[in-house]
């Protein structure tokens, strides 16, 4: 297992959200515990013998705090940003095939009912078979066969009447809508942070921790006011997580707007 | 309780003391947090993977599409129930575009991402292209499509009907007083190997009763232009066109004939691979009279059919149709699942084994019989009369299944297959484009 990659976390998504969250808590929380247990009476060394180094130590933390919370906070606007763009492509992709099928629904048999079943078939796989894919941050390929088969076969329609122009020449801009947001929507499956934040969110979180472990009080207090921070920090950092992958997790996106439609489809 | 002048605690003391205060809180939370030491992780299910061949884009989609949702019906319907051997099973089912090259590639890429099974192929050309595939893999294809017969392979299980099933039957059905006494009998067929190797052996069928076809046409495979050979089939006097067109180019024939007037009382087209999903891109005032030849309609009235609609319909909609070969597809992904289940191994050599004892399967259209010696089904033969509604009024039921024969020792004499004991007997070469 390759602990820099990605890939290697994923099984964490797996975990139900109140979990995950006991989980990350736990995991800041142990690991400022534990170094004040083991490394705090080394490090408290270095600043021990100098006046005044709590004033020094929470100086240096406020000034830390500002970066790091900064950062943390761009990050988490980020990642959010991501799920909400990922959510919308998915809004938009559902609109355009609600749109689709309405127009094809004007079209002269046998067109009308092979259109309307090709597209009832591309939402049903899409809810039954590209989202659990998704899930596992897996880019579903057979959606694109069938949004083939539904433009092979609205190419082999050639409109009579000038209404039927029109209304075909609506039909291939609202495909072409489609299609985009289509292809958004994959893109949106592997879309997540880049390494590097990681590694400086990391780090921030490390360094955080450890100008704490160097503040002169009582062991006790020391426990719980530091074990409070790193209580928020891993709160942070399973937020970001949470939302680092749009279609993954708890807090991911769900094929609710396809559901809707294929329901509205079936009904019909 | 032991403390330091002063009365704060001893480093020692507190360390002690969180340390025991932290593991009577993990002992009393963790059942809660994490049941079974699981993370709450649910197990992920063991998976099987199984490929299907079809062409969902192309000419053969208007046919070849719904094979795949009555088979990816029949998956989730098993995955439903618990899975095969404990297992879901995961189709992968990439198109073939209706072009034979990618037949092969795309079964080798099945074969390679793990596919245990293969079900598939439509054009006897395609299942021909990926038989050397599964050979030398030693997987096994599920063939669902009527064909044309003279193969047999170890590693096919076909489920179509072979020309003793289907053809045969109906040209001795159209030669009766129900069917009109139509002796005068032009051969139409796309320009492959089922449509000549099955005319082949209908030239045959008929001089063994000093008949022969008042004409022959091919069209290639895709093509919609019709108007030559409508003239050429009024031309030849015929009295019924024996039809083994495939794809969407009936949709080229049909609108011919009706250009033409052609009457379905005078001049019958028998169709062999028309069923009910290409009725729907065929205009009902084109092909309402004319007849198809197969061995399940939808209309069939039986409970057990009606109950499979109904699924099917449920599944993916109610405008859609089951047909031949769909009940074919979904009998055998069932008589796979039987044999899977009696070997106990997705194994080919262990599954083999079970079909060498044979296995039946109720299907929607009657019991199925897997036929040990040929690994091909028994069939019944019913000829259906196409309705306006776009299904069809079954005319003709054979009485009991029939049992297949892919070699037709009329046709090809000295051939025969026995998988229980050898394989196939070699006859003469056979030439399908010579005199009969």
């Amino acid at each position: 297992m390759n602990l820099f990659s990605p890939e290697s976390w994923y099984w964490l998504y797996d975990i139900p959200q109140f979990r995950l969250s006991l989980l990350f808590i736990g995991v800041f929380v142990g690991f400022y515990w534990a170094g004040s247990i083991l490394l705090r009476p080394i490090l408290r060394q270095f600043v021990k013998a100098t006046a005044g180094s709590n004033d020094i130590v929470g100086y240096v933390l406020s000034c830390f705090c500002v970066f790091y919370g900064l950062l943390l906070g761009l990050i988490a606007v980020t990642a959010y940003q991501n799920v909400a763009e990922a959510g919308a492509n998915v809004t938009r992709e559902a609109a355009a095939l609600s749109a689709l099928y309405e127009d094809v629904s004007r079209y002269p048999e046998p067109h009308r009912q092979n259109l309307r079943w090709l597209l009832r078939d591309y939402t049903r796989y899409v809810i039954k078979y590209a989202w659990p894919l998704q899930q596992r941050g897996i880019i579903p390929e057979e959606g694109t066969i069938r949004a083939a088969a539904f433009y092979d076969q609205l190419l082999d329609f050639q409109p009579q009447t000038p209404a039927e122009q029109i209304l075909h020449a609506e039909v291939l801009r609202q495909l072409n809508q489609f299609l985009e947001a289509r292809q958004m929507r994959l893109f949106s499956v592997k879309a997540s942070l880049p390494d590097s934040m990681w590694y400086v969110m990391i780090l921030g979180a490390i360094l955080n921790i450890a100008i704490c472990w160097l503040f002169d009080m009582r062991f006790i207090t020391q426990l719980l006011l530091g074990g409070i921070l790193a209580a928020y920090l891993g709160t942070m950092m399973h937020l970001i997580f949470d939302m680092n992958q749009p279609f993954r997790g708890d807090v991911s996106i769900s094929a609710e707007p396809f559901e809707a439609l294929y329901k509205r489809m079936e009904d019909e | 309780m032991s403390g330091i002048p002063g009365g704060g605690l001893s480093r020692r003391d507190a360390l002690r003391r969180a340390a025991a205060t932290t593991l009577a809180a993990a002992r009393a939370l963790s059942p809660a947090l994490f049941a079974g030491c699981s993370l709450g992780i649910p197990p992920r299910a063991k998976t099987v993977d199984v490929g299907l061949l079809h062409s969902q884009t192309g000419p053969l989609a208007i046919s070849a599409t719904s094979l795949r949702d009555i088979e990816l019906h029949a998956f989730e319907k098993i995955n439903a129930a618990g899975g095969l051997l404990g297992r879901q099973i995961v189709a992968h089912a990439p198109d073939t575009r209706s072009q034979t090259p990618l037949f092969p590639k795309r079964a080798r890429q099945l074969l390679d991402q793990g596919a245990v099974a293969v079900f598939g192929c439509w054009t006897s050309t395609s299942r021909k292209a990926v038989l050397p595939i599964v050979e030398a893999a030693n997987k096994l294809l599920f063939y669902p499509v009527q064909y044309e017969g003279n193969e047999s392979s170890p590693c096919v299980v076909y489920g179509g009907m072979v020309p003793n099933q289907q053809i045969l039957p109906a040209l001795d059905w159209l030669a009766s007083a129900d069917g009109g006494l139509k002796k005068k009998i032009f051969l139409l067929g796309s320009d492959y190997l089922y449509p000549r190797t099955a005319n082949f052996i209908v030239r045959k069928y008929l001089a063994e009763k000093s008949l022969k076809p008042v004409g022959t046409a091919y069209v290639p495979l895709g093509d919609r232009d019709f108007a030559g050979v409508v003239r050429q089939i009024r031309e030849s006097g015929a009295d019924c066109v024996l039809s083994t067109v495939n794809g969407d180019s009936n949709i080229g024939l049909f609108a011919a004939l009706a250009e033409a007037k052609v009457d379905p009382a005078t001049l019958p087209v028998v169709s062999t691979s028309i069923a009910e999903d290409e009725l729907r891109s065929l205009p009902p005032r084109q092909v309402q009279g004319h007849y198809a030849a197969s061995c399940y309609f939808q209309s069939l009235d039986t409970p057990a059919n009606r109950g499979w609609v109904d699924g099917f319909r449920r599944e993916f909609g109610h405008d859609r149709v089951t047909g031949d070969p769909l009940e074919p597809a979904w009998c055998l992904v069932h008589l796979w699942k039987q044999a899977v289940e009696q070997a106990g191994s997705f194994e080919t050599e262990a599954v083999r084994q079970v079909f060498r004892e044979g296995l039946e399967f109720a299907g929607p259209g009657g019991t199925v019989r897997l036929d040990p010696k040929t690994q091909h089904t028994t069939k019944f033969c019913r000829i259906g009369r196409i309705r306006g509604d776009r299904q069809f009024e079954i005319v003709h039921p054979s009485p009991t299944p029939i049992d297949p024969e892919p070699y037709p020792e009329f046709a090809f004499p000295g051939w025969s297959v026995d998988w229980t004991k050898g394989g196939i007997t070699r006859g003469a070469e056979v030439d399908i484009d010579g005199d009969v």
